[in-house]
């Protein structure tokens, strides 16, 4: 019993010892996505290691969670099981929803901590990224990885065909034109990815682009998918495939548009910047980017993600997430970040840096996508993202397969996306005295 | 918790050597217990708070609170056209994966069911798919089915067919999930098929050899009807499974093209996680719940009446 005792006070006393420096530091969890390859996960593991090495204030445990859509549903359940992440890295077009559902807080209180402001906080941001990080007037995330989608085209099939690969199509007509000359027996001439998400991200692009709005950045209740831009858009689109007949009939998922380019038979693919990297890697011909051709105007949305932080937990575990984020959104680690992932920097800044400089010049394909970014607008984000995303899907995909017309498709999205927003419409804006 | 239930134990085995068998029961219970408990809490306790869900509404994002709404939830799904369609869907991909895996099945059966080294290597062969995880399974068939350039097409193409959008076409899309949950499946139910087939009364196969029927007569009329429990029991389970994943879709097709492959779970799934309507997810829950039920209920009948007809 004696020897038991003991044993018992020295186990205790040396665990005492150990907890010892714990006792100080706050530990938080950071939820992190990899929608593109394995690779990314350890880079971001090697990041937090960093991290947690440099202070002694906070210990921060990373977990890998899957793609965006996983890491929101693993977050949520998290959250419902009373053990919400501290921070977490999340599609930047959720953050409206997120915030509805009370699942995500303001980061308001930390600014003012701080004595900043979200005008002064954002101003190193591109203008264009600074509508997803807030929502009602308040910031929600800080920007951590964007995207923009981007032209790329085969220069051997460009040179093959009689075009000069120097000069890209830079309008619709152009395009056309190009795709056309392009197209051969079992050859493509021009492929953009259509499934879920993808889609609706394209459909923004072209409706940017031909000079419309696609959707009410300011108020969650309200897209414009039956206006003449985003008809203009989706004509387009059905021209392509059934006037055209540069665009095989159907959908195409974005792993498929990608496999195409790399085995020739798809010369001009439209595909997110976030693939650049995976892109220069793979393909073995001759490639070239631009940027995205337009009708009316220039103009890309915006995609990528946002760090949040999740609504249920401590003070001291907030205050810890917020140095995370902070540190997390340094100049130098979002540079870093851009040059392993090929996603652009957040930070305007990132870009003076001499590191950064040294990259651009030795990879011309990244100074396009980042010269493409002041045209930049923010990604569609409503109420009910994802349905009201989908409606225009269900009909765009339906077009793409013969089955509608474009005036149907966008006539039909819109009222089933009125549908899906009404609640929100007739507690929001609809609410009158 | 330990202690108390060997003392029950303990005292059940003293009453029974007493010759009191009414206190078998506590035996019984001690020895149900432990399942029971997990039964309750992780299976019927689910069941019980998504029924309740299902009666409730919480509006996203409206700031209002959960509103009793009573049937209304069942309501809004069985207007939902996305809703039928899933179903639809899910009906179509059931029987489409059904009718082709039993035939496969019995067919492998009947081919390896005699033990050699070739019959072994077949087997294997033909269990193989079952062996492989239903995603990865997946991701292998998106890039069979990827058009123009997957394997299917270069083969196809070797042939001078030009394969269609094996995925991206609404009108195919739902065929080429089944075709990979067929490859996938048929596997797994020769195994039942092969223990069937060690039960058919080899008296009776031979009665009828003498007798002068055929292969396909000796087949349709001895070995089939000998297999009705197999191929009954192989049907409830063929369909539970059908019900309840969809791992594919999910990999594949996310439901698209224009909701074409969407089948009831993705839906709940959707529902719930995407639309944040999650009383809409527990009413379309309980309605595939009463569906496996039925399919359940239903079959256990037809089995047990199999299983008489044979004694």
């Amino acid at each position: 019993m004696n020897i038991v005792a003991r044993v018992g006070a020295t186990a205790l006393a040396l665990s005492l010892i150990a907890a010892g420096p714990v006792w100080a530091q706050t530990r938080i969890e950071f939820f992190f996505p990899v929608p593109v390859e394995g690779k990314l996960a350890r880079e971001m593991t090697r990041l937090v290691k960093l991290y947690n090495d440099s202070q002694k204030e906070v210990e921060v445990t990373a977990a890998y969670t899957g793609s965006y859509d996983d890491t929101k549903l693993k977050a949520q359940a998290a959250a419902k099981a009373g053990k919400p992440p501290s921070v977490v890295l999340m599609s930047a077009n959720f953050l409206v929803d997120l915030k509805l559902s009370g699942d995500i807080i303001s980061l308001a209180p930390e600014l003012k901590a701080d004595g900043t402001t979200r005008e002064e906080f954002l101003k190193d941001f591109w203008p264009a990224l600074h509508a997803n990080a807030t929502v009602d007037g308040e910031l929600y995330g800080v920007p951590f990885q964007n995207s923009t989608p981007l032209l790329y085209y085969n220069v051997d099939q460009f040179k093959e065909v009689g075009l000069d690969p120097n000069k890209p199509p830079r309008t619709w007509f152009e395009l056309v034109d190009a795709a056309k000359k392009l197209t051969k027996d079992d050859r493509y001439g021009f492929l953009m990815a259509e499934g879920y998400d993808y889609l609706g991200w394209l459909m923004e692009t072209f409706t940017l682009s031909n000079g419309g709005r696609y959707y009410n950045e300011d108020y969650g209740g309200e897209v414009y998918y039956d206006q003449p831009s985003t008809l203009g858009a989706a004509r387009f689109v059905e021209d392509l495939v059934f006037k055209h007949k540069v665009m095989p009939q159907g959908v195409t998922e974005a792993g498929g548009v990608s496999t195409a380019f790399f085995a020739g038979k798809a010369s001009m693919v439209l595909l997110s910047t976030g693939t650049l990297s995976f892109i220069r890697e793979n393909m073995k011909q001759a490639y070239n980017v631009a940027f995205v051709p337009m009708n009316v105007r220039n103009a890309v949305p915006i995609g990528g993600a946002s760090l949040v932080m999740f609504a249920g937990q401590s003070e001291e575990s907030k205050k810890a997430g917020w140095k995370f984020i902070k540190w997390l959104t340094t100049p130098q680690t979002l540079g870093g970040w851009s040059r392993f992932t090929g996603y652009f920097a957040p930070r305007r800044s990132s870009y003076d840096m001499p590191e950064m400089k040294e990259f651009l010049a030795k990879n011309p394909d990244a100074k396009v996508a980042l010269d493409q970014l002041p045209y930049a607008k923010p990604w569609f984000a409503t109420y009910q993202t994802v349905a009201v995303r989908k409606a225009l899907e269900d009909e765009i995909q339906a077009m793409l397969n013969g089955k509608k017309k474009a005036a149907d498709a966008v006539k039909d999205a819109q009222k089933k996306a009125d549908e899906l927003m009404r609640p929100y419409v007739e507690q929001t804006s609809l609410k009158v005295p | 918790m330990s202690v108390a239930s060997t003392s029950s134990v303990d005292l059940a085995l003293g009453e029974r050597r007493a010759g009191r068998p009414r206190r078998l029961h506590l035996l019984g219970f001690a020895l149900l217990a432990p399942s029971l408990l997990f039964l309750a809490l992780f299976t019927y306790l689910p069941v019980v708070r998504v029924a309740i869900e299902s009666l409730y509404d919480t509006p996203h994002g409206t700031g209002a609170a959960a509103a009793f709404v009573g049937l209304g939830n069942y309501a809004k799904v069985l207007s939902d056209p996305a809703f039928r369609q899933a179903a639809l869907n899910n009906l179509v991909y059931a029987v489409g994966v059904l009718a082709p895996t039993l035939v496969l099945a019995l067919g492998f059966a009947l081919a390896v069911q005699r033990s050699s080294r070739f019959s072994t290597v077949l087997r294997t062969v033909f269990f193989f798919p079952s062996l492989v995880p239903l995603v990865a399974a997946a991701s292998l068939f998106f890039f069979i089915f990827l058009p123009g350039v997957g394997l299917l097409d270069y083969y196809l193409g070797k042939l001078g067919i030009r394969g269609p959008n094996w995925l991206g076409d609404s009108d195919i899309a739902l065929w080429s999930v089944i075709g990979l949950t067929v490859w996938k499946n048929a596997g797994y139910y020769m195994l039942f098929y092969i223990a069937g087939l060690q039960n058919v009364p080899r008296d009776a196969v031979e009665a009828a050899m003498i007798d002068g029927a055929n292969a396909w007569q000796r087949l349709r009329f001895v070995i089939l009807p000998a297999l009705a429990p197999t191929t009954a029991f192989v049907t409830v389970i063929a369909l539970i499974q059908l019900l309840t994943s969809v791992d594919h879709v999910i990999v594949l097709t996310r439901g698209g093209p224009s909701n074409a492959t969407n089948l009831l779970l993705y839906y709940i799934f959707q529902s719930a996680h995407e639309n944040f309507d999650y009383g809409k997810a527990a009413a379309a829950t309980l309605i595939s719940v009463a569906i496996l039920l039925a399919i359940s209920f239903g079959s256990l009948r037809v089995m047990e009446r199999g299983a008489r007809g044979d004694g």
